[in-house]
């Protein structure tokens, strides 16, 4: 079973103690009379998975506590229609990712000229279907674990959030709704330790080495359709990824030689979510397609259907059902797909502190890519356990 | 005949256009700091500003949502389409995606009534029976 580190749980122990009977707090503009206020709000996240086959997001088939999610932010509005924002964030999937390094999740500043337009400079967080800014925030859903052929929990550096800006507004439709939109363009910066550099190292022979990740640019736009029916929105997003790749260092008989690989995505998502009284229901689909400079191309999808319930204040449940096929033409091997059918149960234990506990069936091992080498064929199924604690305040 | 008729649904006519005039939400009122110049707001517009459509009052001041929670769930769920928990979520997200501010909230009403009179820009909604000490009742039409 792996642990993290004996002095991070000391410091996250007395960050919980601490955090346990506390609210959000903010600085007065009484204390410092100058000083609009500013709002701080945190949370510290706790998993443990364990499943019965295969190391999944993890060395889990021995348990593994190595699934941690910690921020911290700050926010205020020093000027009219105005507002300054950061979060600081650490994280830890498994031995190879995230490492719980420390790093600027998100920082920018926001001007809104009125409720048709805004804009938002800085890093900030990318807008994709209903849950790719806020995946690693346990508080804002049912379950542990996303649906991860479409919201790898590895890849969160890659797709979280990127460095330039958007635009932002909702303009009425009158009798049909709202539509509201999110533009944004940025250079994606993808970490050392993070899932995409740890997936393209487990892809590298034994003799090539990887020096650096690519910094892509993206672009693209998430728009959401508020329709009449109340809690109902309907959502489609299109982007496109420029540049990604990597810089490899390949060990030859003459000595190092210098590789490189860059290729070009084409993302598209659609995205339904109703609530309705006591019910959540979601419906996502998304597509990728990774295209190489020679005209070779790898097509991939996800889909997903959930349904929760809120029993009462402090009891929640809920099923997904999700698929995901590393290439589209390919459907037929369970090496490139991954079948995941989960039930979760969230228990509001206080208004600060939420306990989770899920159960998988997967069928396939399409998400294993870079936790083992040769990845194993599964036909016959196995099972993951994921429990979670988050405290906020 | 005909003539009762179209008193009848001059009659009809009315007394809808009196309920249009005037909202009320399920045992609250809504309330907000004494520096808002709005006195009034349509239900649309009062749903905007908790679905985090409108962020700004007319002029530039944030809007900075108060709560009780238990004790007006009824009303929250008229003005923002979302049942309590759902509401909680919703604010969660934004707030943690560098994208809004999260509620701020209050133990009991006059807590709330406090909060209100005090927070630039705030707007809540109480109980009905509520003491509304230092901030204006916004009606909702």
């Amino acid at each position: 079973m792996k642990y993290p580190n004996h002095k991070l749980i000391l410091t996250l122990t007395a960050t919980i103690l601490a955090v346990g009977s506390a609210k959000a707090f903010e600085l007065s503009s009484t204390t410092y009379s100058n000083l609009p206020p500013i709002d701080f709000h945190g949370y510290l996240s706790q998993g443990f998975l364990d499943s019965s086959s295969y190391n999944y997001l993890g060395d889990t088939t021995r348990g593994s506590f190595l699934f941690s999610e910690a921020g911290f932010n700050a926010s205020m509005n020093p000027f009219p229609n105005t507002r300054i924002t950061a979060q600081a964030f650490s994280y830890d999937v498994g031995q190879d990712v995230g490492k719980y390094d420390v790093g600027l999740d998100y920082a920018s500043i926001e001007y809104t000229v009125n409720d048709y337009f805004g804009v938002r400079a800085g890093r900030v967080r990318r807008p994709e279907g209903i849950y790719n800014d806020i995946q690693d925030v346990d508080l804002a859903r049912t379950s542990v674990l996303l649906p991860q052929g479409m919201y790898d929990a590895r890849w969160r550096d890659f797709y979280e959030s990127v460095d330039g800006g958007e635009f932002f507004g909702t303009f009425p439709l009158s009798k049909a709704g709202s539509l509201s939109y999110e533009t944004f363009a940025g250079v994606a910066n993808p970490a050392p330790d993070g899932g995409l550099a740890t997936y393209l190292r487990s892809q590298l022979p034994a003799n090539v080495q990887l020096d650096a990740v690519n910094s892509p640019v993206e672009g693209g736009v998430q728009l959401w359709w508020n329709t009449p029916l109340n809690g109902l929105r309907i959502g489609g997003m299109g982007e496109y990824i420029s540049g990604a790749g990597d810089l490899t260092t390949v060990q030859t008989p003459v000595g190092p030689k210098n590789g490189a690989t860059t290729y070009s995505v084409w993302v598209y998502q659609t995205s339904v979510e109703y609530l309705w009284k006591s019910w959540t229901l979601q419906t996502e689909y998304y597509n990728k397609t990774r295209t190489y400079p020679t005209g070779a191309y790898i097509n991939s999808d996800s889909w997903y259907v959930s349904a929760a319930y809120r029993f009462n204040k402090w009891f929640e449940a809920g099923p997904y059902y999700t698929e995901y096929y590393a290439d589209t033409t390919q459907r037929g091997n369970s090496l490139d797909y991954q079948k995941d059918a989960a039930l979760s149960l969230r228990f509001d234990l206080k208004s600060w502190w939420v306990f989770k506990v899920e159960g998988h069936f997967i069928h396939g091992t399409g998400l294993l890519e870079d936790s083992i080498q040769p990845t194993p064929q599964d036909d016959r199924g196995w099972f993951m356990l994921a429990v979670k604690t988050t405290f906020s305040f | 005949m005909k003539s009762t008729t179209l008193k009848l649904g001059l009659l009809c006519a009315v007394l809808a256009g009196g309920a249009i005039r005037a909202l009320a939400l399920d045992g609250g009122v809504v309330i907000a700091n004494p520096g808002v110049a709005a006195d009034s707001l349509t239900a649309d517009a009062l749903k905007n500003i908790y679905t985090a459509k409108t962020k700004y009052w007319d002029g530039g001041q944030n809007i900075v949502i108060a709560v009780l929670p238990d004790k007006t769930d009824a009303a929250l769920q008229q003005a923002s389409g979302m049942d309590a928990s759902q509401f909680k979520t919703f604010w969660q997200r934004l707030a943690f995606s560098g994208r809004g501010q999260e509620p701020k909230s209050a133990d009991d009403a006059a807590a709330l009534v406090a909060l209100v009179a005090s927070t630039k820009g705030a707007i809540a909604i109480v109980p009905a029976d509520a003491a509304l000490t230092g901030v204006k009742k916004i009606d909702i039409k």
